[in-house]
């Protein structure tokens, strides 16, 4: 109830002034998945990372949460706190996030990859955090915040198969990372991001795919991984 | 300007009076269950106001506990390992049976008093009580099924679209509505009325064995097992080495940390008498075999509780008493209350099934 008193209070004094640039409207992020220069393609297409080791990808998700953008010009910031995504490569429709905003010029965004403490102690959530997503262990509970699965003959495993599940949320073992990417210019209506499945292997920490095909519990592995993904994203420049 | 603002004033009243009607329609649909903290325990840990008991949620998961659908292949439900006549516990199985003839890797604990524990299974490892049934559903060896798939077997189901809107609202049916359910079922499942609890209360009386054992009790055992609870819900090893086949290193597997190798939560000894066999992977038999251990075979390794390390003194007459004491704590309500019996336990014939009946007629 008291929120839609806000929303009335909010309607009566925002609406009568269009000339204001400041009004509410649509602020796109949509996800462009990569392996280093090459557009990221499920199964079908060979990479190979900085050691030579040739792989495919199979599965390729993460999380986007607690997202904010930011308006250097004005100086205004908008949180959206209470909204949680689950970027899949799989899925394209997930890639594209819709946020609602008022910044008329977006400039810079911060974002965490993962999920934060908070909805890993807060029991059973439901849409893109719902267990049944597949991004959960239900044994030893916390969010797989972010998750890169494939072949590769480097991966001495059965099928040959790598999977990289990194996820823990607890001191010293948290996976979620924080991102803040500048935009080269100013936008008002949409952004694309760019991530780079490559700096898995490489971006901080070396983790060649023959001396750790799977990482499937929180610890020094996944908090290495998690390291890594927190250097894949960039915005390209307009060209 | 005048006549916008006055349109969404318009507007405004008439939400505030249809949200105000679909509310009151809303606390008629439901019936709100009370949840009774009994005297001188303390709070529970579990957080109420986001998951409201209701009779209808209540009743909800009541079905899920006892349908087998919930599992691969059908055969087996919550209640096939958590059985109501051994407080919720496998009875006298060590380990308990799972899909497709796999024995699960630890002995099922009982089920009551749960708002009072933060943390579940034996190593700790579920940090919240709606997370826990997600475990056993998907777990190769107890449920064996995806998530995924036992919510669309719900959702196919008229009976449940209308139980879960009866409960929630309205037909939707996930992950966190099938888990609040269940945990509303099983929260209910409080355990105070043993005799040691009527004795507290000043209904009942110690027989002198009862009585010299629970001084025993508060002597030798209470620092772990601690009243109310008869649990401090700490991880101990109590001196079992591991076991060469499970492998299992308990608290360890959670922390990633040497210095809790083979500890494993404080079991509760509320209905003990019924949730035979002991320990994580119940390798003990009896009440007399777990505490013959304390005083004959512990073993000490760096992780072993500076309790138990040099054993615990016992004498057979002590032992005797203490098991007299014990005893005391089986709570024959709970044992037998039908709120916890399969759904339409209450309206069940006296007969045997029909296909029984021609046993009867020869």
């Amino acid at each position: 109830m008291l929120n839609f008193l806000a929303v009335v209070v909010l309607l009566l004094s925002a609406a009568p002034d269009f000339t204001n640039d400041k009004i509410d409207h649509t602020f796109i992020i949509s996800f462009n998945n990569k392996v280093g220069n090459n557009d990221l393609h499920l199964d079908s297409q060979n990479y190979r990372n900085s050691f030579g080791e040739i792989f495919t990808v199979h599965q390729f998700k993460y999380y986007i949460s607690n997202i904010e953008l930011r308006d250097s010009i004005s100086g205004d910031s908008e949180k959206f706190p209470d909204k949680y995504f689950l970027i899949d490569e799989g899925d394209s429709m997930s890639k594209i996030i819709s946020l609602n905003t008022s910044l008329p010029h977006i400039t810079s965004i911060k974002f965490m990859i993962g999920v934060d403490s908070l909805k890993n102690v807060s029991g059973v959530q439901s849409g893109d955090l719902d267990p049944a997503k597949g991004m959960f262990w239900t044994w030893n509970t916390g969010y797989i915040m972010a998750k890169l699965e494939g072949e590769s003959p480097s991966a001495q495993t059965a099928g040959h198969r790598f999977s990289f599940h990194a996820g823990g949320y607890k001191k010293d073992e948290n996976t979620a990372r924080v991102v803040v990417l500048k935009l080269p210019q100013q936008q008002r209506n949409n952004v694309m991001i760019e991530a780079d499945a490559a700096k898995w292997f490489d971006a901080l920490h070396e983790i060649k795919i023959e001396a750790a095909p799977a990482c499937h519990e929180p610890g020094k592995l996944a908090v290495m991984l998690a390291d890594n993904y927190s250097e894949m994203f960039s915005i390209p420049q307009n060209k | 300007m005048k006549i916008y603002k006055a349109v969404i004033l318009i507007i405004f009243f008439v939400i505030a009076g249809i949200s105000w009607i679909g509310r009151n329609n809303m606390s008629e649909r439901t019936h709100l269950l009370k949840f009774v903290v009994p005297e001188g325990w303390p709070q529970p840990v579990y957080d109420f106001k986001n998951n409201p008991l209701t009779e209808e949620g209540f009743q909800l998961g009541r079905k899920l506990f006892y349908d087998g659908r919930l599992s691969k292949d059908g055969n087996f439900p919550c209640a096939s390992c958590h059985q109501q006549f051994a407080a919720f516990a496998t009875y006298d199985h060590s380990l308990s049976h799972g899909f497709h003839n796999s024995l699960t890797r630890r002995n099922a604990p009982g089920l009551f008093n749960m708002a009072w524990q933060k943390e579940f299974m034996w190593d700790g490892g579920i940090n919240h009580l709606d997370l826990q049934p997600l475990a056993p559903i998907s777990d190769t060896m107890e449920m064996a099924e995806n998530i995924n798939d036992v919510i669309q077997k719900l959702r196919s189901d008229e009976e449940y679209r209308k139980m879960f809107k009866a409960a929630f609202g309205d037909e939707i049916i996930n992950t966190q509505r099938m888990t609040k359910a269940l945990s509303q079922f099983v929260l209910m499942m409080v355990s105070n009325n043993s005799k040691y609890d009527r004795v507290m209360r000043g209904e009942d009386s110690f027989n002198l064995p009862q009585k010299l054992g629970y001084d025993i009790f508060k002597q030798k055992c209470a620092s772990c097992h601690a009243e109310p609870l008869f649990t401090d819900l700490s991880y101990r090893n109590t001196g079992f080495p591991v076991d060469s086949f499970l492998m299992d290193y308990g608290r360890m597997k959670i922390t990633r940390n040497a210095g809790d190798s083979l500890k494993f939560k404080v079991p509760s000894l509320r209905n003990a008498q019924v949730t035979f066999p002991y320990s994580h992977d119940g390798r003990m038999f009896s009440l007399l075999s777990m505490m013959d251990h304390y005083r004959k075979s512990v073993v000490k390794s760096p992780t072993t509780d500076s309790l138990v390390k040099n054993g615990i003194k016992l004498s057979n007459f002590e032992i005797g008493q203490l098991t007299a004491f014990i005893y005391t704590l089986t709570d024959s309500v709970l044992l037998r209350d039908t709120r916890f019996a399969p759904p339409g336990y209450e309206k069940r014939t006296q007969q045997a099934p029909a296909e029984h009946q021609h046993i009867y007629k020869q």
